[in-house]
C-alpha cells in the first residue's frame, strides 16, 4: 500500500502544475494497457484471494509471479518514452532480479520482518506477507536489493521496502506529475 | 418508470468517454505498481 500514495501525490502534483500553467491536466497516453490487466490477473488470484492462495503451491506461485512481472516489465518497456516510465522500469527490473534470484519471492531478513511482526515465529525459507520470503542476509542473493529498508521505529506505519520500490514510486510520481500540455506538445 | 429510464439514459450519455478512459488508466497504473512493487507491511501473512 505504500506505493499508492505515490500515485495520488503524482496526480495532485500534475494537476497543480497544469493549473499553474493555466492548462487542463492530461493523463499520460499509455499503450498496450491490456497487458497490465492480463499480467495482474494471476497475481490477484494467487496473492489477494485467500482461498486460492493457500491451495496453490509456492513453486507455482513463484512461476506465476515471475511471469506476471515479466509481462509488466514488457509493458513498461513499450511505454519507456513517457516521462518517469524509465525510472519505473528500472525499479521493476531490480525487484524482478532479486525475486528471480531468490526462489521467485522478495527476500526479507528475519530481523526486518521482526519489526513488522514482533511475534514472528516461522523458520527461514517460509513465505512472509504477500510476496516476501524469510531469508537470512547470508543466504540472500542480491541482498542489497531486498526488502531491507524501514521507516524510523517511531513512525506509526511500519513497512519494509526495497530499492526497486523506491524507484517505482518515484517513476509513477514523475509519470503523473509531468503530464500536462507542455509535455504533450514537446513529444 | 419510463421517466426514470430516460433520466438514467441521459445521465449515462453525460459520462464523457475520456472519463472512462481516465478511470481505466488509473486502475491500470494501480495494478502496475502493485504488480511490480514488493513492499511488505506485514499484513496478510501466510503461515
Amino acid at each position: 500500500m505504500v506505493l499508492l500514495p505515490a500515485i495520488l501525490s503524482g496526480l495532485l502534483a500534475g494537476m497543480a502544475r497544469a493549473r499553474s500553467f493555466g492548462r487542463p491536466y492530461q493523463l499520460p497516453e499509455l499503450r498496450f494497457l491490456w497487458l497490465v490487466f492480463i499480467a495482474f490477473l494471476p497475481q490477484f488470484a494467487i496473492l489477494y484471494l485467500p482461498g486460492l492462495r493457500r491451495q496453490i503451491p509456492d513453486s507455482w506461485s513463484a512461476i506465476l509471479l515471475s511471469a506476471s512481472q515479466l509481462i509488466l516489465l514488457g509493458f513498461a518497456w513499450l511505454n519507456r518514452t513517457q516521462p518517469g516510465m524509465g525510472i519505473l522500469f528500472a525499479g521493476a527490473a531490480l525487484n524482478f532480479t532479486v525475486m528471480a534470484a531468490n526462489r521467485g519471492f522478495m527476500p526479507i531478513s528475519p530481523r526486518t520482518a521482526g519489526r513488522l511482526d514482533p511475534d514472528l515465529d516461522v523458520p527461514p525459507g517460509s513465505r512472509f506477507g504477500l510476496k516476501d520470503i524469510l531469508l537470512p542476509p547470508e543466504a540472500t542473493r542480491f541482498e542489497w536489493l531486498a526488502d531491507r529498508f524501514l521507516p524510523p521505529a517511531w513512525f506509526p506505519y511500519q513497512v519494509a521496502f526495497s530499492a526497486g520500490d523506491v524507484l517505482i514510486a518515484l517513476g509513477v510520481f514523475v509519470l503523473l506529475a509531468r503530464q500536462d500540455a507542455t509535455t504533450r506538445n514537446s513529444t | 418508470m419510463k421517466n426514470q429510464l430516460n433520466l438514467l439514459a441521459l445521465s449515462a450519455s453525460k459520462i464523457d468517454r475520456r472519463h472512462i478512459q481516465a478511470f481505466f488508466l488509473m486502475v491500470s497504473l494501480v495494478m502496475l505498481v502493485l504488480g511490480v512493487g514488493a513492499p511488505e507491511d506485514g499484513g496478510g501473512n501466510i503461515r
